[in-house]
């Protein structure tokens, strides 16, 4: 209990402060999540208890947990919880970043979809089910996924049908189908319907072809199907509620579902940026230089997190990271963001996650009262953000003034790392090459005078062999 | 039906109902495995039961 005192150890009772209900957790009404002093805390309700009880002490829980597959979690004293309807309090082990399933790769969704349905089958043979199957209750700690729904799990009873199907295969099937199969950025579906893609929708999209497949044909286009026929029958729906089916076939039903999630596979090639790193106007003598000027200012930044905005597939990510920071690595491309991915899991590296980020646009507020899920700005945890090889794309392909990005990154964190690529580079002419040139204030003076509405300058240091400058800026406001 | 006690998301009729049939369907081969197994099994038990006979020490 002593860890649940506030950090400045003055007297005061557990209680004092009022429970925070997290605006994304009332959905199940078994159990929410809330914070008391900045503690993350979830409460389990009577309808859950007895469950809860026998899951947190089973094999199944503790071995789950073991291999890092089930987010951890402690007992907390009852006087902690929220409501007087409480029957126990846990305390989860806190994720360090929320990501939305609309930020990750290809790769990242298929593993979380299989870390769900891998859980699922254990969670079968132990006698237990999952009661939802939300891409939201998956989350990306070290590089790697973890289910952090503890009260996710039901016993099985026999005959139980998998009341997560629809789901699972709205949140998961259909989307990764559609990015394999159809085009990679209708991954953004999901932003529009934070409860997964209709399966009429997807059907409709899929290439035709698709229907050869055993697996899309049945648990996409003959469940679609399904769906509207028993829409709105209320007969059927009764009847529905009384389908059995005998855990063998439960069993290969979900086999059968990981089978076909498996068999889905991209390339991340083809996409604007997937060959850029290879295409860029650098010398190897400014690569060395601006390589070791990045690893520099990144140590003299305080604080352990930083955010590298337009990553591309994580090269400086990664010497941030070999300084010591724990890294997001964002990029607008998602065959960038997953060669990223796949590296990052070859190597086995646990302080980078790459997600999948348009800065011009970046994740709002979603879901009920557009609070259910934050948006990317509300979830800032940076002390730093990198923006190398940036400004010039969203200045003078997103026309975004210089001022206004500055402000942005202000917003995100109390410093800055910038590199400024002049109108003389010749990226930038490129960019300028079919367009007019209604950019006056985009020069290393325009910079410097935006730049500092929000920031002082305290580094500023020309990149050899380039004409880029590279820059370190403090917040001042 | 008390197995949906607890479900708090909507499972959908269509989902529950067809989710039956393509389990029915995809579950063929397995059990169909399942009972090769089991009547493999029985065989190889009358063998055993037979071996015993033939070979067992002479009744006293």
């Amino acid at each position: 209990m002593t860890a649940l005192r506030p950090p400045d150890g003055q007297p005061q009772t557990l209680t004092s402060r009022p429970a925070e209900r997290d605006p994304g957790s009332f959905r199940d009404p078994g159990g929410f999540v809330y914070r008391r002093d900045g503690v993350l805390l979830r409460q389990v309700g009577a309808s859950l208890a007895a469950d809860w009880e026998t899951f947190s002490s089973s094999d199944l829980a503790a071995s789950l947990v073991r291999e890092g597959r089930l987010i951890g979690w402690e007992k907390a004293p009852l006087e902690l919880a929220a409501t007087p309807e409480a029957r126990a309090v846990i305390r989860p082990e806190p994720v360090e970043f929320i990501s939305y399933p609309y930020e990750w790769t290809f790769g990242q969704l298929h593993d979380a979809a299989l870390l769900t349905l891998d859980i699922e089958l254990e969670a079968l043979d132990a006698g237990w089910t999952l009661r939802d199957a939300s891409a939201y209750n998956v989350q990306f700690r070290a590089g790697r996924p973890v289910l952090i729904d503890l009260l996710s799990f039901e016993p099985l009873e026999p005959g139980q049908p998998w009341v997560a199907y629809r789901q699972f295969c709205e949140q998961f099937l259909a989307p990764l189908a559609l990015m394999a199969r159809r085009d990679i950025r209708l991954s953004r579906l999901l932003r529009a319907d934070i409860d997964g893609v209709p399966l009429d929708l997807a059907t409709q999209l899929l290439p035709w072809r698709s229907r050869l497949n055993f697996g899309l044909l049945s648990h996409l286009y003959l469940h679609a199907a399904a769906q509207g026929r028993y829409a709105g029958n209320e007969d059927e729906g009764a009847a529905a509620k009384r389908t059995r089916i005998d855990p063998t076939r439960l069993r290969a039903l979900v086999k059968s579902l990981r089978n076909c999630v498996a068999g889905l596979r991209w390339k991340p090639s083809g996409t604007e940026w997937a060959e850029y790193a290879d295409n860029t106007s650098y010398s190897d003598l400014a690569t060395a230089a601006k390589e070791r000027l990045v690893g520099e200012l990144v140590g003299r930044v305080e604080g352990p997190v930083v955010w590298d905005l337009g990553a591309n597939t994580g090269r400086y990510s990664r010497i941030a990271a070999d300084g010591g920071k724990r890294v997001l690595s964002f990029d607008i491309d998602p065959a960038a963001a997953e060669r990223n991915y796949r590296s990052l899991r070859r190597d086995g590296r646990t302080d980078i996650l790459p997600l999948v980020l348009d800065l011009a646009n970046p994740s709002a507020g979603a879901g009920w009262a557009g609070r259910e899920r934050r948006s990317l700005v509300d979830r800032a945890n940076a002390d730093a953000t990198l923006s190398l090889a940036l400004v010039h794309h969203l200045a003078i392909s997103r026309n975004v003034p210089l001022p206004m990005f500055a402000d942005l990154l202000a917003d995100l964190a109390p410093a800055a790392i910038v590199e400024f690529v002049p109108k003389d580079d010749p990226m930038v002419r490129r960019l300028l090459a079919a367009r007019r040139d209604v950019f006056p204030d985009y020069t290393l003076e325009g910079f410097r005078a935006a730049a500092s509405t929000r920031f002082t300058i305290d580094v500023e240091t020309p990149i050899e062999d380039s004409g880029r400058t590279l820059f370190l800026l403090r917040r001042t406001a | 039906m008390p197995h949906l006690v607890l479900a708090y998301i909507d499972p959908g009729s269509g989902s529950l109902i067809i989710q039956v049939v393509i389990a029915s369907v995809i579950a063929i081969p397995v059990i169909l495995r399942a009972r090769i197994a089991q009547v493999a099994r029985m065989f190889r038990r009358n063998e055993q039961a037979s071996d015993a006979t033939d070979d067992g020490p002479p009744a006293a």
